[in-house]
C-alpha cells in the first residue's frame, strides 16, 4: 500500500515534472519552427469563438486560483484573518464559477474539432489526446466541486506544496477521496504531456509586446 | 538625421496588361506547399474590383493599418490592452473564404479510367477537405471586369463618383493593380505581432517573419492593410513576400520584377530619413501624407547625405546605387510614381505610376477644362487609389506621361523637338529623354540597380538547402 502510494504520489508527479521540463527544453530546441498554438480561426471562425473565448479566461482563472489556493499555506491566510472555512467558500464559488466556464469551453471547442470538416482536417491525433486530456482534468475538477465537498486545505494542498519543495509526503493523500486522486493524477500526467503538444504556446504569452516599440528592426550584418 | 536604406519598386501601370506572369515564378518558388495554396505574395487584380481578399482596402471592414487618435498613431485595430484582451479569437481576423478555398483537380483519373464510351471528366475538389466542391471564388475571379456588376459596388475607390454610371458598360473603365508586401517604412504588422517575429531589416528595409518566433497569433494578417500577411493554415504560422530577399542579396531582382513581360517594374535604393517616420505617417491630413512620405526620401547626389550615410555605416555600394537609382528618379524627382492607399499610414514601399486611358466616349458636356478628364478611367478614381483622393499630383503624373509622348511623337514623326507641352508640365527635353528611355528603352541592368549585400557568412555553402520555411525542404 505505502509502495502504491509512493509510486503513484511521489514517483509518478516527479517523472511528470520531469517530463514537462525536459520536455519544454528539448522541444525549444530541436522544434522552434512547431512551437505554435496551430490556430484553426483562419480555417472557422464563427463557432471558435464562444469556446475558445469561454475556456481560455476560465482556465486562466483556474490556474490562478489553484496556485493561490494551494501553493500559499492556510496558515498564511489565517494572518490575514481568512480562515478555513471562508477560503473553502471562496474557492468553491470562484471555482465553479471558471470552471465551469472552462468545462463548457473545452466541450465546445471539442465539438468544433469534430464537426467542423475543415478543422477536423487539421486535428492530429496529438491534439485529440489534448483535448481529452483537458476534458478529463477539468471534469474531474468540476465533479470535485461540485460533489466533493473535501476540504483540501490539510492535507492536499501540503501533498502538493511538499512536491513543490522537494519534500514529498505521499501519506498526506491518504484520506482524500478517489475523485480527487484522479483529479491531480490526470492532471500531473497533462503536464507531462504537455511539452509535446500545442500547448507550449502558453508560454508564449506575449507579455514583452506591452514594453517594446511598435517597429521592430534587425540588423543581418552585426558590426 | 538618420539615414536608412530601403529597397523599393515601382510598377508603371501604364504598361501593365494583366498577364500575370509576375505571380506565376512567385507561387512556384514561394508558396506552392501545403497551407500555402492560397498565398498569393504577387497577385494581380483588375480594378475595378474588390480584390483578394474581398475589399482588402475597405479598413472598415478589415480594420488593418493605422489611424490618428488626438494627434497620436494607433493600430486601426485597437492598442496592446485591446490585443491582449481579444487574442484567443480575433475579431478581425479574415477567414480563407475572403481570399478563397484553393482547389485543385483529381488528374489521376484521366490516367486510370478504363475505356468507356465518354471523355473523363476531372472534378474540382478543396485542398482543404479534399472534397469535391464548386469554386465560388477564387483569385482573379474578377478579372477582365468578370462579375463587376456584382461586385464593382464594393470597391472602396468609388467614393466620390457616381460608381453606377462607370459600372455601366459604355462608360466602363480597367486597368490592373499587380499588389505584394509593400514593406512598408512604418508597417502596421510588425507592430502588430504580439511575439516580435515580425522586424523590418536594417540594411535594406525587407519586412520579414522570422519563422522560429512566429506563434501564430494572426493579428499581422488583420493589421496589414494591404492584406499582405497570409496565415498557413497548415504550420499555423505567418508567412508574407520576403521580397526574394536571397536573389537581391546576390544583386538579382526579385522573381516577380524578373519575369515581368512588360517590363512595367523597376528596383532600386531609397535613402530615407528613419528619424521623422512616425512623424510623417502622424501626418493630421491623410492628403498631406504623400508630400510627407517624400519629404522622407533623401537625395543621393548630396554630399551632406553621403557623407552622413558614410559616417553610419552604409556601404559605398549601396550608396552607389542610390545614385542610379530608378525607384529614386521615378518618385522623388519625376513625381511619376505615387504611393498605394497613403491613408493607411503605413508608408509604403511599392510605387504605382498611374495609367493612361483611352479617350471616353462619353466626352463631357460642355467644354472641359482639362483633357485629362475625358479619360477614361476617372482621375478621382486613381486618386482615391494613390494619393487619398488629391488629384493635383495624379494629373501631374499623366500630364508628364502625355507629355512625354507628345514630345516623342512629334520627335519621331516630324523630326523636330517641340517643348511646348514640356513646358507646360514642368519638365525640360534633356529630362524627357531619361524618362523615355526608362519607361520604354531601359534594359535589366538601368530598371534593377541593386547593391550586393556583404558576404559576412562563410558557412552559406554548409547552410545550402537547410534553411528557409522548414515545411518545405
Amino acid at each position: 500500500m505505502d509502495l502504491a502510494y509512493t509510486l503513484v504520489f511521489t514517483v509518478f508527479p516527479y517523472l511528470c515534472l520531469t517530463a514537462f521540463v525536459l520536455g519544454h527544453a528539448c522541444r525549444y530546441i530541436t522544434d522552434r519552427y512547431g512551437w505554435t498554438a496551430r490556430s484553426s480561426e483562419f480555417l472557422e471562425k464563427k463557432s471558435l469563438w464562444a469556446g475558445s473565448t469561454l475556456f481560455h479566461w476560465g482556465i486562466i482563472f483556474t490556474f490562478f486560483g489553484h496556485a493561490g489556493g494551494l501553493l500559499i499555506p492556510q496558515r498564511v491566510f489565517d494572518l490575514f484573518g481568512i480562515r478555513a472555512d471562508a477560503h473553502m467558500t471562496v474557492a468553491y464559488w470562484s471555482g465553479l464559477a471558471v470552471g465551469v466556464a472552462a468545462f463548457i469551453g473545452i466541450l465546445l471547442l471539442a465539438w468544433r474539432r469534430l464537426v467542423q470538416p475543415r478543422v477536423r482536417v487539421v486535428t492530429t491525433v496529438n491534439d485529440a489526446v489534448t483535448v481529452g486530456a483537458l476534458i478529463v482534468v477539468i471534469g474531474l475538477g468540476l465533479y470535485n466541486v461540485l460533489f466533493g465537498h473535501y476540504n483540501v486545505l490539510y492535507t492536499l494542498a501540503p501533498w502538493i506544496r511538499g512536491i513543490v519543495t522537494f519534500t514529498p509526503d505521499p501519506t498526506l493523500m491518504r484520506e482524500v477521496p478517489l475523485s480527487y486522486k484522479l483529479h491531480v493524477t490526470a492532471a500531473w500526467a497533462l503536464l507531462g504531456f504537455s511539452p509535446f503538444s500545442r500547448l507550449v504556446h502558453i508560454w508564449s504569452v506575449p507579455i514583452y509586446y506591452l514594453l517594446r516599440r511598435p517597429i521592430v528592426m534587425r540588423r543581418l550584418v552585426q558590426g | 538625421m538618420k539615414i536608412s536604406v530601403q529597397i523599393a519598386m515601382v510598377l508603371n501601370l501604364d504598361k501593365c496588361i494583366g498577364c500575370h506572369t509576375c505571380s506565376i515564378p512567385c507561387k512556384n518558388v514561394w508558396t506552392n506547399r501545403p497551407g500555402a495554396e492560397y498565398m498569393w505574395f504577387n497577385n494581380v487584380e483588375c480594378k475595378p474590383g474588390i480584390g483578394y481578399p474581398k475589399q482588402w482596402e475597405d479598413q472598415e471592414r478589415h480594420r488593418g493599418g493605422w489611424e490618428l487618435e488626438n494627434g497620436h498613431l494607433r493600430l486601426k485595430a485597437g492598442g496592446k490592452v485591446h490585443k491582449a484582451l481579444n487574442i484567443f479569437h480575433n475579431p478581425d481576423l479574415p477567414t480563407i473564404d475572403d481570399y478563397y478555398e484553393p482547389w485543385d483537380y483529381d488528374y489521376q483519373r484521366l490516367i486510370d479510367s478504363p475505356r468507356r464510351r465518354h471523355q473523363p471528366s476531372v472534378r474540382p475538389r478543396s485542398q482543404l477537405t479534399g472534397e469535391p466542391m464548386d469554386p465560388k471564388w477564387g483569385p482573379n475571379w474578377e478579372d477582365d471586369l468578370a462579375g463587376l456588376a456584382e461586385t464593382g459596388s464594393g470597391d472602396p475607390n468609388f467614393s466620390g463618383l457616381e460608381k453606377d454610371a462607370y459600372l455601366q458598360f459604355r462608360d466602363v473603365f480597367m486597368f490592373w493593380l499587380p499588389r505584394l508586401c509593400e514593406h512598408c517604412l512604418n508597417p502596421a504588422c510588425v507592430a502588430s505581432c504580439p511575439s516580435g517575429a515580425l522586424y523590418k531589416r536594417a540594411e535594406d528595409g525587407i519586412v520579414l517573419v522570422d519563422q522560429e518566433r512566429c506563434r501564430g497569433w494572426r493579428y499581422c494578417v488583420s493589421g496589414c492593410p494591404y492584406k499582405k500577411v497570409y496565415f498557413n493554415w497548415q504550420t499555423g504560422r505567418a508567412e508574407k513576400c520576403i521580397l526574394c530577399y536571397p536573389r537581391l542579396e546576390a544583386g538579382l531582382p526579385t522573381l516577380c520584377a524578373h519575369s515581368c513581360v512588360g517590363r512595367i517594374r523597376y528596383l532600386g535604393v531609397l535613402l530615407y530619413d528613419a528619424e521623422h517616420v512616425s512623424e510623417a505617417a502622424a501626418t493630421p491630413d491623410p492628403r498631406q501624407i504623400y508630400p510627407a512620405h517624400l519629404d522622407l526620401l533623401l537625395d543621393p547626389r548630396d554630399a551632406n547625405v553621403q557623407k552622413a550615410a558614410r559616417s553610419q555605416g552604409i556601404a559605398e555600394n549601396v550608396l552607389a546605387a542610390a545614385r542610379h537609382s530608378p525607384v529614386h528618379a521615378l518618385i522623388k524627382e519625376w513625381r511619376l510614381a505615387l504611393p498605394l492607399h497613403p491613408e493607411f499610414r503605413t508608408l509604403p514601399m511599392v510605387w504605382y505610376v498611374p495609367p493612361l486611358s483611352p479617350v471616353a466616349s462619353r466626352v463631357a458636356s460642355g467644354e472641359t477644362v482639362d483633357a485629362l478628364d475625358q479619360l477614361r478611367i476617372p482621375v478621382a478614381y486613381l486618386a482615391n487609389l494613390l494619393t487619398a483622393g488629391d488629384e493635383p499630383p495624379v494629373r501631374l503624373a499623366l500630364k508628364r506621361l502625355g507629355a512625354m509622348r507628345e514630345f516623342m511623337r512629334v520627335r519621331r514623326v516630324e523630326g523636330r523637338d517641340a517643348p511646348k507641352p514640356l513646358d507646360a508640365v514642368g519638365l525640360d527635353p534633356e529630362t524627357v529623354e531619361k524618362i523615355y528611355r526608362l519607361l520604354a528603352l531601359a534594359p535589366l541592368a538601368e530598371r534593377f540597380v541593386l547593391p550586393t549585400a556583404p558576404v559576412a557568412d562563410d558557412g552559406i555553402y554548409r547552410r545550402q538547402g537547410a534553411c528557409g520555411y522548414g515545411d518545405a525542404v
